[in-house]
């Protein structure tokens, strides 16, 4: 599992000749700072972008790719709220509402001035980050559970204003949209292109947050997680990077709304309310935030596990709660520090029988 | 010996004949998406019931004679679980990978609108139920190249169900009270189809004389009480509770033990329930149903309905009348198929659907699609004597010629 939280170098468990009772503690540690190879990184990331890009030809049917589909652009908002999280520590329990900004911005641009799919997108996008902003203003005097209940109050009065705004947010019917715009030669009514769009976009946003996460502006947002006082002490504008922080993740959030839109072609306010936050809040804590793939394993999680269990809405929510507490008491770090976990204490025990007491070879 | 022999040869003739028989048969497969499970599942049991019952009544007559063959309904029942992403995938599902030649569903608005936008191009014809289709059934969305050509709406257009309805409820109640009815308070879900119900319920109370105000509240309420001592205070003569049946259910009580109004209308709440949960009230209570109630119908058809409906192990929901929106239709379907003589030309089935008529069980006149795919009849109002639970009224209310003015139709 490639990291993004290289920070503070080796401070998690390390393979190192391990013993028995050290191995629980290795596999439900939170390393999200260990590095791993960069072979690792790149063998993990071929296999994953190769698997994801066969998907459609693996004949597994339609439902499987509707379902992939709302998975991946899912997980694209997910990767704003990953960073907003799991780099600069600020939680937020209304993402879905920001998501909400930019399928409605672009909804209403068709509608209204009749433009489509790719000329509404960065308007769109753009309105999401501005909006992601001007939420956060409040982070810059409040923090913690304090803004958790800011973004909660912003989701609730969201759904309010898009369901009582008359003709011009379509109130609680909705809008409605046509087809994504055509390329030459490409047709997104068709399925499979639908998901190809969504998992380029996907692609953009892993390696966005790759780079976020190596960057040296990654590293001030994980210094300002750590402890906010001591960098603003040395010199960095905490202030002008959490805001920062909140209008990429804005970015994220938008995009993702304008794939759900086109995706669905059709939304309402319900969609983008607090129970839809809340199931983002809850992937990217299952997922772990810290890790590249963290948000994505959220999305997948959330989305098939009632499909592959076959469970109804009420046991669903009795699943997540399991897997969160699960998650929460076993692995802090989310379902991508397990498969970390699980690679280290792997490559651990194999370097130790390798030789050496040190494990390595 | 030899007669053992001879038998068995009878008998393996028999099975051979009967084996040819069954290969004869053609399978014709419908899909149903319904809510199964999640916050709907009231509405979407009906549904999934009245689909189970249709096609099995069609097939044990002998299936649906289409030219040469004989098709006999093999049903794809996905629950959406109330959820809009997994509405998508059923119906991705249902028409890209097992081909279905039609699909029932769903129950509400956001959904069937979603679900059109597959249906359509697929050439898949859809019944949906929600009168709030309405809003998009127009002549471009019906067009032969319109995305809604392939749609059509099962229930009423809601300005004539809301002016039978309005109509019913102040014929019953204004004897029952001490001077007649001029004040009503529209009580409604604040969700799609509550705006685009209310909207049009307002319109029709206002056209029979009534001062109304509307208050909604967010749904999935289940304290009613501060909206219900709000109401209280505007002295309703009637409190008309839309539309969501099992949040009727819920507030209901509350406005009884808080006394808002003289009188009362519960949408979306079918007789029959109120008797299977015994509920009483000291005041007149009504309830309406499209097309004709469970629980009350002194219609024979009706009443034979309801005992296959629920013979065959649907649930009795706040709204099993609901199922009539449903399952005449399949007959229709069938005869329309049989009319075109084939199954893989929805373009004709949808000319014949609209040039044809079909005389089911929910309406005494033969149901009609109009040229925006919806259908005429009539509503059933009924009203419970104050203190008991299962001595009924009813009288059958047809609808209004023409919207009420300030109602656009739709």
């Amino acid at each position: 599992m490639p990291m993004i939280d290289q920070s503070a170098g080796k401070t998690g468990g390390a393979p190192e000749g391990v013993r028995p009772r050290d191995r629980l503690a290795l596999l439900t540690a939170d390393n999200a700072a260990v590095p791993l190879p960069a072979g690792v990184q790149a063998i993990t990331a071929i296999l994953l972008a190769g698997l994801l890009i066969a998907l459609p030809w693996l004949g597994l049917g339609y439902r499987f790719l509707s379902i992939a589909i709302t998975t991946l652009y899912t997980a694209i908002g997910l990767y704003g709220l990953g960073l907003q999280f799991g780099q600069a520590g600020i939680m937020s329990v209304g993402h879905a509402a920001l998501m909400g900004v930019g399928a409605y911005a672009s909804a209403i641009l068709s509608v209204q001035l009749g433009l489509g799919f790719w000329t509404s997108l960065p308007f769109a996008m753009a309105l999401s980050a501005i909006v992601g902003g001007v939420i956060g203003l409040p982070t810059l005097r409040v923090g913690g559970q304090h803004y958790i209940i800011i973004t909660f109050c912003f989701c609730a009065l969201f759904v309010i204003v898009l369901t009582n705004g008359g003709t011009f947010t379509g109130s609680a019917t909705g809008l409605d949209v046509g087809s994504v715009t055509p390329l030459p030669g490409i047709n997104f009514d068709k399925l499979s292109n639908n998901y190809y769009l969504v998992l380029a976009a996907l692609f953009l946003a892993l390696a966005a947050t790759y780079l976020i996460g190596i960057s040296r502006y990654g590293r001030t947002l994980r210094a300002i997680r750590e402890n906010e006082q001591l960098a603003r002490s040395v010199g960095i504008n905490v202030d002008l990077h959490k805001l920062g922080v909140l209008m990429v993740s804005g970015l994220f959030a938008g995009l993702a709304g304008v794939l759900q839109l086109y995706y669905l072609r059709h939304i309402s306010p319900t969609l983008f309310g607090a129970f839809p936050s809340l199931y983002l809040a809850l992937m990217v804590m299952l997922g772990g935030a810290r890790y590249l793939y963290g948000p994505l394993i959220g999305a997948i999680i959330v989305n098939f596990l009632p499909e592959v269990l076959n469970l109804e809405p009420v046991d669903a929510r009795i699943a997540y709660g399991i897997c969160l507490l699960l998650v929460i008491l076993l692995l802090p770090g989310g379902v991508g520090a397990g498969i970390k976990n699980i690679y280290l204490a792997i490559r651990g025990g194999l370097e130790t029988q390798g030789g050496g007491s040190n494990g390595r070879a | 010996m030899r007669q053992l022999g001879l038998g068995l040869a009878v008998v393996a003739a028999g099975l051979a004949m009967a084996l040819q028989t069954a290969r004869a048969d053609e399978e014709l497969p419908i899909g149903v998406i319904a809510a199964q499970s999640g916050s709907f599942v009231s509405a979407g049991n009906t549904i999934v019931g009245a689909a189970n019952l249709a096609a099995q009544q069609i097939n044990d007559a002998g299936g649906i004679k289409v030219g040469d063959k004989t098709y006999k309904i093999k049903l794809y029942i996905r629950d959406n679980r109330t959820d809009v992403n997994v509405t998508i995938a059923a119906a991705r599902e249902l028409v890209n990978d097992i081909g279905v030649k039609a699909i029932w569903g769903t129950e509400t608005h956001d959904f069937s609108v979603s679900m059109a936008k597959i249906t359509g191009p697929a050439k898949v014809l859809q019944f949906s139920g929600n009168s709030s289709l309405g809003a998009v059934l127009d002549d471009k969305a019906v067009a032969e190249d319109g995305w809604l050509h392939y749609t059509f709406q099962s229930e009423p257009q809601e300005w004539q169900r809301s002016g039978s309805t309005a109509k019913g409820v102040l014929s019953l109640l204004t004897p029952q009270l001490k001077s007649p009815p001029k004040h009503s308070v529209v009580f409604v879900g604040n969700d799609a189809t509550g705006q685009y119900l209310s909207s049009h319920y307002v319109k029709a109370l206002e056209a029979e004389g009534q001062k109304v105000d509307l208050v909604q509240y967010p749904p999935d309420t289940t304290d009613f009480s501060p909206l219900l001592t709000r109401i209280k205070g505007m002295k309703p003569d009637i409190v008309h509770f839309w539309y969501n049946g099992d949040s009727t259910l819920t507030a209901f009580p509350q406005a009884l033990k808080l006394g808002v109004a003289p009188s009362y209308f519960l949408f979306g709440v079918d007789p029959g329930i109120y008797q299977e949960r015994s509920l009483k009230a000291d005041v007149p209570v009504t309830m309406s149903c499209v097309p004709v109630c469970w629980g009350s119908s002194p219609y024979p058809e009706v009443k034979q309905y309801f005992d296959k409906y629920f013979g065959l192990g649907a649930a009795k929901g706040p709204q099993s009348s609901v199922s009539l929106l449903y399952y005449d239709y399949f007959f229709w379907y069938a005869k329309a198929l049989e009319k075109v003589g084939k199954i893989d030309d929805p373009d004709a089935v949808v000319a014949e659907l609209l040039k044809s008529d079909y005389k089911g069980v929910v309406s005494p006149v033969p149901l009609v699609f109009n040229k925006h795919h919806q259908v005429t009849f009539a509503t059933e109002v009924c009203m419970v004597e104050p203190n008991t639970s299962d001595k009924f009224k009813c009288a059958v209310e047809q609808p209004p010629a023409a919207p009420p003015p300030g109602d656009n139709g739709g």
